[in-house]
């Protein structure tokens, strides 16, 4: 079997080395293709991971949930607050939601009030959050000094912070900021905790960064910012889902107890990360699909430079042919070689094509700045795509071939 | 060894049908060397395809060494060609630039051979026909002679019982074609049996037995006397 293969693929080979200009044409045509393809997968899927980091900030199970601003039901339009007070949130944290992980209390001072915020001589512009000790884990916020929040820090309503990097330098400059002391109104807070830089360059630049600098923030006990307003209200709910496919089940849950708590006085409404990762997912997909299509346009034209070369091949070798088939080659034995000559070209096309969209790949990769995101399966789609190609626009002239009576072959002058 | 019965063969041209052969009916003895004549057009090359294999019958039965090939399809035909039939043809037929050893092994491929013995036996064949020395050489670098040597030693190297030549002297000069000749006269006394074509009348005199065709129809058949 294997000498049976090797043989035929040697008849092949020969007829290759016998036209090396018109070969190295046509693998040149099938490279260009597969390096056309390649960059256009490597910088999509480039573009996807950057996309998909900077989402992750977000926390991937994410969901939230918020009294809905825009109920349309004036009786209970009329009602102040946020709809979400510390019975509601205890009752949450009570074990009641199969979908969900973990929930944490978010409380922002009302909109428009400025809080003065300062270290001696140096002020910070950050949004001061109210959170529990759940927050950093559900947002995926990385505490790179001091410690995070206790169950005690809430409880006690402790004046103690946690800063994002930029708070931090600008209240503290480059000095480690861990034990010092600052000023949010008129309340003293001592820093525990730093927090890591999160990266939504690419988000902020397309004008989406979920509303806020992430690394402009400043956390406290939500209990603490309560007692400074003077209420017990929750702004919003920030919640894990177990998975992200249960994302919207959590949210019913927790929906469905605030409801259950507080009657028909308010609706809510929920967003979970799972909603936005889908559409970006589908806006991304979309854009690739566009530009593997472009790019295949040329693997196309590659493929039909190798029909063109077997086509002229089959009416060069018509005579060979004839002979073979007379010292006793089938029509199957013909249809191989001729098939697999064109799968050489686009195998070595193929290869080849790799190598240039490899670089291809990392010279755009270093403009776009984009993140390279190399793939073993990119490399198996391409030689499977490349060998596809060779089989496809090979048939047609080696079923040619395979048919040719012998007498006649013989005889083509 | 060969019986071909009322045979009929006709080749269609756009409307028209143009009978070539005509109720041919021949026999051919194992060990014969018969020469097959006549002017052009008169049918004698679609004979010698039909007798290699080459080409079915219309009607009329053909049995080559008891085996009734008549109407057998593709690939018997192919096996069959491959197993007991050498080809020699006037323009040698050997696939260029690749050497004269790569084209004598050739049928050995499509029989499946294996590599050390397909060499070894092209070898072999090259050597009786006097063309060891130029195994290497490609054949496209070869004299006409040494090319139908080459082509002699292709078709009878999976030992066939049966040689079919058409015109084989027909692109050489008269010197190395009676060589060729002497050759052919060499491989028949050795029990190979010859069936050729030719239009000259002293490379038919080679063969023991003379077939003259006209208009598709056998219009004699002699044996010469000094058939040693």
């Amino acid at each position: 079997m294997l000498t049976f293969f090797f043989d035929r693929f040697s008849q092949a080979l020969y007829a290759l080395r016998d036209n090396r200009r018109r070969t190295l044409l046509s693998i040149l045509g099938i490279a260009i293709g597969i390096a056309a393809v390649m960059a256009v997968g490597t910088i999509s899927k480039g573009g996807n991971y950057l996309i998909f980091s900077e989402l992750e900030t977000f926390g991937l199970n994410s969901v939230w949930v918020f009294r809905d601003w825009e109920d349309k039901d004036p009786h209970r339009m009329v009602r102040q607050g946020s709809g979400i007070d510390n019975d509601d949130y205890q009752a949450l944290t009570a074990g009641c939601c199969t979908a969900m992980r973990r929930i944490s209390a978010v409380v922002h001072a009302p909109f428009g009030q400025r809080i003065i915020i300062q270290s001696v001589n140096r002020y910070s512009n950050a949004r001061v959050q109210g959170v529990d000790v759940t927050l950093t884990a559900i947002a995926n916020d990385v505490i790179i000094q001091g410690r995070p929040f206790r169950v005690r820090d809430i409880a006690s309503r402790r004046a103690v912070a946690i800063l994002g990097p930029t708070a931090a330098e600008d209240l503290f400059g480059a000095a480690s900021s861990i034990g010092r002391e600052f000023r949010i109104g008129n309340r003293k807070f001592t820093v525990i905790g730093v927090l890591e830089a999160k990266s939504r360059d690419f988000l902020a630049s397309i004008g989406s960064s979920g509303g806020q600098d992430a690394n402009n923030r400043i956390l406290i006990p939500y209990t603490t910012l309560q007692q400074m307003l003077g209420h017990k209200q929750i702004t919003f709910l920030q919640a894990e889902a177990v998975t992200q496919t249960q994302a919207d089940a959590a949210a019913q849950q927790i929906i469905a107890v605030l409801q259950r708590h507080n009657g028909p006085n308010y609706a809510y409404k929920s967003e979970t990360m799972a909603t936005y990762i889908t559409t970006t997912d589908r806006i991304l997909s979309g854009v690739a699909m566009i530009g593997i299509i472009a790019a295949s346009v040329s693997l196309l034209v590659g493929g039909m430079g190798i029909m063109n070369i077997m086509s002229t091949s089959v009416l060069e070798r018509t005579r060979e042919i004839g002979l073979r088939k007379a010292v006793g080659a089938r029509r199957s034995d013909i249809l191989l070689q001729f098939l697999l000559e064109a799968v050489v070209i686009s195998t070595l096309g193929g290869i080849i094509g790799l190598i240039l969209g490899t670089v291809a790949s990392i010279l755009l990769a270093e403009v776009t700045g984009f993140p390279l995101a190399p793939s073993f399966t990119v490399i198996i789609i391409a030689l499977a795509v490349s060998v596809t190609v060779g089989i496809i626009s090979g048939y047609l002239p080696a079923r040619r071939a395979a048919r040719l009576h012998p007498v006649e072959a013989l005889r083509y002058e | 060894m060969i019986k071909l019965a009322a045979v009929n063969k006709s080749y269609r041209v756009g409307e028209l049908v143009l009978p070539v052969l005509r109720d041919i009916s021949l026999e051919v003895a194992a060990g014969e060397f018969v020469a097959i004549m006549g002017p052009s057009g008169s049918g004698k090359t679609t004979l010698l395809n039909i007798v290699g294999c080459l080409d079915s019958v219309d009607s009329g039965s053909y049995s080559l060494a008891g085996e009734a090939v008549g109407q057998a399809g593709d690939n018997d035909l192919a096996r069959i060609r491959n197993a007991h039939i050498g080809f020699v043809f006037q323009l040698f037929n050997l696939i260029p630039r690749i050497s004269a050893l790569r084209n004598v092994e050739l049928p050995m491929i499509y029989s499946g051979v294996p590599p050390a013995e397909r060499c070894k036996r092209a070898m072999q064949a090259l050597q009786r026909m006097g063309m060891a020395d130029r195994a290497e050489h490609a054949s496209n670098q070869l004299s006409g002679g040494q090319q139908q040597r080459v082509a002699i030693a292709r078709a009878l190297v999976n030992t066939p019982e049966l040689l079919v030549a058409d015109e084989p002297t027909g692109s050489l000069d008269s010197t190395t074609g009676r060589e060729i000749m002497a050759l052919f006269r060499e491989l028949n006394q050795a029990g190979t049996t010859i069936v050729m074509v030719t239009h000259e009348e002293d490379i038919a005199a080679y063969a023991g037995r003379i077939i003259r065709l006209r208009d598709g129809v056998i219009v004699a058949d002699e044996r010469s006397a000094k058939s040693c």
